[in-house]
């Protein structure tokens, strides 16, 4: 098509833009816009979810990597000095052994069952934050004995309306706790401190000293667990097999591998939301930038008959009502992308709190570039095929009205 | 020159064929005024559209200047009727999104003149009609008589080489329409353009060369007119 058809379908497209129906046009760039927010919006969220997941798994469970005993084996052996071989390997920011068992926990006749959580401060804050979500009180130290701190919805409330799930019913710092090994060994333990990390499982867990559970287990230097954290986040993969290579024979799991299935599947169930919401979304833009432009082209069918037979080609025609769409898939773009922006700010100052802990919109090229495509395609071709079905009429049917 | 050469038109109507021309022939030389007139049903405005390339002949041949132009592609005859052709309606077909001027410069901006040209040939066509005043209205702005005062300045824009209409004066009361049509006659004698012109109006008669009478579908009468000199300030 030559510069000059172009030039004027841009003329016809201009003033029909200007001088046609302002009402209709700004509802059409309204739908838009809100399609645009629509489609930004959940991928927004998911990737909120992901990151909010992923941070939360590295930072407050599990660090980058967690080795675990060989196969068939309950504990890692030796662990200082895996942990010493560990913290020797490049990028290696520091590794923290721990003790994981069963436990049950005993305040005031309230009986719960749990996880305890042995660790030694000074190593698990070179892993983990979790010293840094004490609400009340203190985080342990490496020294102590007799002493746990609480997960926050294991405490729980003395109002048990307050309390998500079941808890002890509120033990507060200074309160006993009797907590029961799953060796059978009783120990009542003073509450250092409450932690609240936000995420659900970390917040359910009692911890006390490593020194203090060997001691009560009798097993010197084991853990169950070694966590180890590693410089930058996202190269787990490559860091296993890192690991690997430096003779590391225990079982090395990523995070990701370690969470398992529950958050992934969580996660595809947002996708699949908000796939049919892209869709949905979609049809309903191809929809109302169809009927806009199928009801426009209806009533200048006439006009496009008189253009037609005063030497107006039919592709400029087409063309005209394409610069239109593609005017109101603009418009409808930046009201949607204005729109967006204040919506995630405002979610950026009341963040939407998930079981997993508050969640922060975060919006990505890759949904916003797809987003945008998107838009301008449904707008190419429901704006092509009304006004191309009318520019195809005979010239005397159109100027005649014809059906 | 236009020679139109035994031309027919059927329409399909269901299971009825229904002939709108029967074998046509005439020749219209440059710089005639012609009246095509008859009753109402005759065929006079499927004659015009087929002269004007908006339909096409069943049977026949037309050719206008010497070109063949019942063998053109669509693109083709648009490009035809945007070169050498104009047209006015019954119902003045303007465009209302656009104004007065813009109406009348679109097929000079589509023939591809530059802005300076097409603006000031839009000027002189509508000082022409005598609308320059008007030259930023807009369609409903303008009565009947305005409107296709437009209408003609814009089938002028591009100098066409025969200009057809198509009952212009139906929706004008009879004093407009004499204005319309001395604009008419003034054209035809003056610029020497060849006008093509239907009409069920006898008294139109008075403005035209020559007069084509058709009677279901068929030339039933060809006469020459007689013109009366009038005075536009009549």
């Amino acid at each position: 098509m030559s510069l000059l058809k172009v030039s004027v379908a841009f003329f016809l497209a201009l003033k029909s833009v200007q001088n046609g129906n302002r009402f209709t046009l700004f509802l059409t760039i309204a739908i838009m816009g809100l399609v645009f927010v629509n489609l930004v919006f959940l991928p927004s969220i998911i990737s909120g979810v992901i990151v909010n997941y992923n941070a939360q798994s590295i930072d407050y469970t599990y660090g980058n990597l967690v080795i675990e005993p060989e196969e068939q084996e309950i504990y890692i052996s030796n662990v200082a000095s895996l942990q010493q071989k560990v913290n020797q390997i490049p990028n290696v920011l520091g590794s923290s052994p721990r003790i994981q068992i069963g436990a049950t926990y005993n305040y005031r006749g309230k009986t719960m069952s749990g996880s305890l959580v042995a660790l030694t401060p000074r190593y698990d804050e070179q892993v983990t934050k979790i010293h840094t979500k004490i609400i009340d009180g203190e985080f342990l130290s490496d020294s102590d004995t007799d002493s746990i701190v609480l997960g926050a919805t294991l405490a729980g409330n003395i109002d048990k309306t307050k309390d998500k799930t079941d808890s002890l019913g509120g033990p507060t710092v200074g309160d006993f706790v009797r907590v029961t090994f799953n060796n059978g060994v009783e120990r009542s333990m003073k509450v250092k401190g409450i932690l609240s990390s936000g995420v659900y499982s970390v917040d359910q867990f009692g911890f006390i000293s490593t020194k203090e559970m060997q001691e009560v287990l009798d097993i010197g230097d084991k853990a169950t667990l070694l966590l180890v954290k590693m410089a930058e986040n996202g190269n787990e993969n490559q860091d296993k097999l890192l690991l690997m290579e430096y003779g590391i024979r225990e079982e090395i799991k990523t995070y990701d591998e370690k969470s398992g299935r529950i958050v992934k599947d969580a996660v595809t169930a947002f996708e699949i939301i908000n796939a049919i919401s892209t869709a949905v979304s979609l049809v309903i833009a191809i929809v109302v930038i169809f009927i806009v432009i199928f009801i426009n082209t209806i009533n200048k069918r006439r006009q496009i008959g008189i253009l037609k037979a005063i030497g107006i080609h039919k592709n400029v025609i087409v063309l005209s009502y394409i610069f239109q769409v593609l005017f109101i898939a603009t418009c409808g773009s930046i009201i949607g992308l204005i729109l967006a922006y204040i919506l995630v700010t405002y979610l950026n100052i009341n963040p939407l709190v998930f079981p997993g802990g508050a969640v922060y919109p975060i919006v990505e090229a890759g949904p916003f570039i797809r987003s945008m495509i998107f838009l301008y395609l449904v707008s190419l071709i429901s704006g092509f095929i009304p006004s191309y079905k009318t520019t195809n009429e005979p010239i005397l049917e159109a100027i005649r009205g014809q059906a | 020159m236009i020679l139109a050469e035994h031309i027919s038109r059927v329409y399909s109507m269901g299971l009825v064929d229904v002939h709108a021309l029967r074998d046509v022939s005439f020749t219209i030389d440059n710089g005639e005024f012609v009246g095509i007139t008859g009753a109402s049903g005759s065929g006079k405005s499927t004659l015009l559209h087929i002269l004007g390339l908006l339909d096409t002949p069943t049977t026949g041949g037309l050719s206008i200047n010497n070109i063949p132009v019942t063998s053109l592609s669509e693109d083709e005859k648009t490009d035809f009727r945007l070169n050498y052709l104009g047209y006015i309606f019954q119902d003045y077909a303007l465009v209302p999104e656009l104004s007065v001027q813009e109406n009348v410069f679109l097929p000079a901006k589509a023939r591809g003149m530059t802005r300076d040209e097409y603006l000031q040939k839009s000027r002189e066509v509508l000082t022409r009609v005598g609308l320059a005043h008007r030259i930023s209205h807009k369609q409903y702005e303008l009565s009947g008589g305005e409107q296709q005062r437009v209408a003609i300045a814009r089938s002028l824009i591009n100098n066409p080489t025969i200009l057809f209409a198509d009952e212009p004066c139906a929706n004008l009361d009879s004093k407009t329409s004499r204005i319309i049509l001395d604009l008419f006659k003034q054209l035809n004698e003056e610029y020497g353009q060849t006008i093509i012109m239907v009409t069920h109006e006898e008294w139109h008669e008075e403005y035209m060369c020559r007069m084509i009478v058709l009677t279901d579908g068929q030339i039933s009468d060809q006469r020459e007119c007689r013109r009366v000199r009038r005075d536009p300030q009549e």
